[in-house]
């Protein structure tokens, strides 16, 4: 049935695709092979697993006080996504929910804030927290990320999609309405949250600029901070960066495979 | 079982009036219907009744007492939607028992009450699944056992059925209407569906462009409309309509000639009408009979025959004007290209060229 | 709402801000008014010029690429009969999960002198001696257009593909049984289909490398001799590495609001035209 021509291109397709996925993985690989290895095999390019995995680790964790490095990634991470979600769905829901003569126009306003880039507001926000005087604490670092609104156009596309007629059901069914809310916006959009958190989990956690400038004594720093300062050095130790890297990693990996079927579903709502 | 009176009311969104003063008033009890073409106001008249839109002027008054601005929950109303509206993360009892939980009422009541409810429905053997897991028939059950739980004094109904197929929506009118039979409540049904409306309306309300066209029981809005628009809307087929102008104008009689056929001449018992002025005669589908049988003759082209059995309606045209006739026994005449049929006076409608029926 | 009081605080009074400091001449906190001189400088400054250009010419390279590859990926893999699909969109969509300094690390290694990318191109024969990859101006910046685009091309292929499965199926049946063939399919009914979808990603893509900061940072810190330098990068240094020109580095940082309206402008006019 199939001709020559289109069998052909069946096999390009899974070449490209087989080639893509390749070329997606094989880092994966080279890191957690490099992670056994030592600096100089890694830079001689050996790709086969060696003998230094337990040296590595070891050297990994006695550069910095690795507790308080996880507890302070996992802190910012956690406590930055959790936030967010609260605030972007709330402006997400509100704009969607609430009509306004105004509300086209702050939404409006909202995206083109979207386009100015970090740079040009790091150096007033730096100011800012100064003068806050809390430079250098996890307030500094998560207060600009909260509102993030990249998160706030994505509740609002998805809310687009939130059936009008179940919040008037609720309403009838006398909910408030922050009941409404909690009781049923929540559980209906939970693929749009399951999305907004590996989005949001992956930023926070890989946020390194931003962190970079407020955070500035050692037992503050995050482990991304702790990753790109091994890295910085002459001659840096790859083994031992490589098991910061698995270390880095692994989370985000995590959230991603058990909301992956969730995060699907979660972007067909937003691009509806 | 409550009554419900709107006085003036009216709608505007910025400077668009979508309800233009609506007066009417709901006895206990009563099914009442609103029904109109799409954007007519009766969803939005609907939604004013359940606290869904603020009512810009007028008042809403449910059991006497004036709702205006009472919160949804508090007015003793419940409400079916068109998409159901069933909460998708929860099951079929959590559903039913939602409004409840709400209110404070104890945990053994909300069973006891969804139970209930759930009987008079046979939705038992569901109360554990979720909605998605339900087909549209059932779902749209679910929908109303949610509104019955809260056991209200009015039913609101937002075109219930529009989402179902066809035998579903007969077997589902038949189950609403039994209901109403049930629990004697007063409900008031939106649909666009004619034929809904007069199968369950005790009373139907006509809509459009925000104000009320008629209201009457459904066989009073067939047999006597109040205007061309009504007339136009009740009735399936539609009723067909004429054109003609005013030759001769008496108290007793009105003399018309149809334009598109001939210029036949009919007289008409009505008073009123100009002479030259354009009218419009409108006739139903069955009260064409036999040639010879009415007042006047008219011949007409036939277009195409539909035999469903009982009855045929036969699509036929003259100078343009396309016309639909019932016939009973008429099972052979699908080869013919031309007919006779006759009108008769008493069973046909004078419209004024604004529309207006002309008595 | 919450938010919108965050938003005022964290974002407007920044920007409103930083729009009076590109009007202010000084080093480090003693600021004076300038009016324009800071515009001046920037027609001036050789080392803006070179950051300037490196960004845009990212933009133009990159930002195609990518896209095209995730529109092809979301292409093939939205195909139901074909083997695999749920291996390969994981695997695709995997880079984008890597902690960034994860993956900056491992492209450090992977093109190091002697690394495995040079060994494997000298294997295959494809070059005799090996490129140094990162301190060739040429090459650092192909290292980091790849880095970019192997990172964020199944993000945006994620973007299409629901966005594919929001298409109704029986449209290409129907294409199908017209006889359209399957590449007319992609190109006149996905992509059309596709619009919003693609000026969307590719709005956010160009906002995301006209900011290009990270990955530079870590991989290259803008070198070598500034040819991988971006605009972020400079205001960066501008503001924190060398002596502090924060009133200079704002100015630069709107050239960059400038080009992201603008861009954006543009890639709105000609998404429109492509309807009429």
């Amino acid at each position: 049935m199939s001709s020559p021509l289109a069998l052909l291109g069946r096999a390009g397709t899974y070449l490209l695709l087989s080639l893509a996925a390749f070329v997606s993985i094989f880092p994966f690989f080279w890191m957690v092979a490099g992670a056994t290895n030592t600096s100089a095999d890694i830079i001689r390019g050996k790709g086969t697993p060696g003998t230094a995995l337990w040296d590595n680790i070891v050297k990994f964790i006695n550069s910095f006080d690795m507790v308080r490095v996880l507890f302070n990634s996992f802190l910012l991470a956690g406590l930055g996504t959790v936030l967010t979600l609260i605030v972007a769905s709330l402006a997400g829901y509100g704009f969607e929910m609430f009509r306004s003569r105004f509300r086209e126009k702050i939404f409006g306003g909202l995206l083109l804030m979207l386009s100015i880039p970090f740079a040009a507001l790091m150096i007033p926000l730096f100011v800012l927290m100064a003068n806050f005087k809390i430079i250098n604490t996890y307030q500094a670092v998560l207060l600009p990320t909260i509102a993030s609104i990249f998160i706030i156009f994505y509740f609002r596309q998805a809310t687009k999609a939130f059936p009008n007629e179940l919040r008037d059901a609720a309403r009838i069914d006398g909910l408030k309405e922050w009941q409404i809310f909690l009781y049923v916006y929540m559980p209906v959009m939970r693929s749009t949250y399951a999305a907004a958190t590996i989005i949001v989990f992956m930023n926070n956690w890989n946020s390194y600029l931003w962190p970079l400038i407020v955070l500035q004594t050692n037992e503050m720093k995050t482990l991304t901070l702790v990753v790109a300062t091994l890295t910085s050095g002459y001659t840096p130790d790859f083994g031992v960066i490589m098991v910061g890297a698995i270390c880095a990693t692994l989370p985000t990996l995590i959230i991603f495979f058990v909301l992956q079927r969730r995060f699907v579903e979660g972007m067909l709502g937003a691009v509806k | 079982m409550s009554s419900l009176k709107l006085k003036g009311v009216r709608k505007a969104y910025g400077s668009v009036e979508v309800i233009r003063g609506v007066d009417l008033e709901i006895k206990p009890k009563d099914f009442v219907v609103f029904v109109g073409p799409s954007g007519c106001g009766k969803s939005t008249l609907l939604r004013m009744i359940a606290g869904l839109e603020h009512i810009t002027a007028g008042d809403l008054e449910i059991g006497g007492q004036r709702m205006n601005d009472v919160d949804p929950s508090k007015r003793g109303i419940a409400m079916v939607f068109q998409s159901y509206a069933l909460y998708p993360h929860m099951t079929v009892r959590d559903n039913m028992g939602f409004a409840l939980r709400f209110a404070g009422v104890a945990k053994d009541q909300i069973a006891r009450q969804v139970n209930d409810a759930a009987r008079i429905l046979a939705l038992e053997p569901l109360l554990d699944r979720y909605p998605k897991q339900l087909s549209g028939g059932q779902r749209q059950r679910v929908a109303i056992g949610r509104a019955i739980v809260r056991n209200p004094q009015v039913f609101l109904f937002d075109e219930p059925l529009s989402n179902l197929d066809a035998e579903l929506r007969v077997h589902m009118r038949i189950e609403i209407a039994r209901l109403h039979k049930e629990l004697q409540t007063t409900m008031i049904y939106v649909t666009h569906d004619q034929v809904e409306a007069m199968t369950l309306a005790d009373t139907i309300v006509v809509l459009r462009d925000g104000i009320i066209e008629q209201v009457g029981r459904p066989l009073d809005l067939y047999d006597d409309p109040a205007n061309q628009f009504v007339a136009g809307f009740i009735g399936s087929p539609k009723m067909n309509f004429l054109e003609a102008e005013v030759v001769d104008s008496t108290p007793t009689g009105v003399t018309i000639e149809l334009i598109n056929h001939g210029r036949t001449r009919l007289v008409l018992p009505v008073s009123g009408g100009t002479m030259g002025e354009k009218v419009t005669l409108g006739v139903r589908a069955e009260h064409f009979g036999e040639p010879g049988a009415g007042n006047c003759d008219i011949t007409l082209q036939v277009d195409v025959a539909e035999h469903l059995g009982s009855t045929s309606y036969v699509y036929a045209n003259a100078g343009g004007e396309a016309l639909v006739i019932e016939r009973e026994e008429s099972r052979h005449q699908n080869d013919l290209d031309r007919m006779v049929v006759s009108i008769s006076a008493d069973k046909a409608y004078l419209f004024d060229s604004q529309g207006h029926r002309i008595r | 709402m919450p938010a919108l009081v965050l938003l005022g605080i964290f974002m407007v009074y920044p920007i409103l801000w930083s729009l009076w400091m590109s009007f202010q001449v000084g080093r480090g906190m003693n600021f004076s008014f300038g009016g324009t001189a800071n515009i001046v400088r920037l027609t001036q400054d050789p080392v803006f010029i070179r950051a300037l250009t490196n960004t845009l010419l990212f933009l133009a390279v990159q930002v195609p690429i990518m896209l095209v590859l995730a529109l092809f990926f979301a292409n093939a893999l939205n195909d139901s009969r074909l083997w695999g699909r749920g291996f390969f969109r994981t695997a695709i969509f995997l880079p984008c999960v890597t902690s960034l300094v994860a993956y900056s690390v491992i492209f450090k290694s992977i093109f190091a002198l002697d690394g495995i990318a040079n060994q494997t191109l000298m294997f295959i024969n494809l070059i005799d001696n090996p490129i140094n990859w990162l301190s060739d101006p040429f090459w650092a910046r192909v290292v980091v257009i790849t880095a970019i685009t192997w990172r964020w091309t199944g993000y945006n292929m994620i973007f299409y593909l629901a966005a594919m499965q929001n298409i109704d199926r029986s449209i290409y049946e129907a294409a199908r049984i017209d006889g359209v063939p399957g590449w007319a399919r992609f190109w006149y009914l996905t992509v059309p289909l596709l619009k919003p979808v693609i000026l969307f990603t590719s709005v956010i893509s160009t906002i995301g490398t006209l900011q290009l900061f990270d990955e530079v940072n870590l991989l290259t810190q803008g070198g070598p001799s500034d040819s991988t330098l971006t605009l972020s990068l400079y205001i960066y240094n501008l503001s924190f590495r060398f002596m502090p020109s924060f009133g200079y580095a704002a100015t630069v940082s709107y050239v960059i609001v400038i080009l992201v309206g603008i861009l954006s402008l543009i890639q709105f006019i000609v998404a429109k035209d492509r309807r009429a």
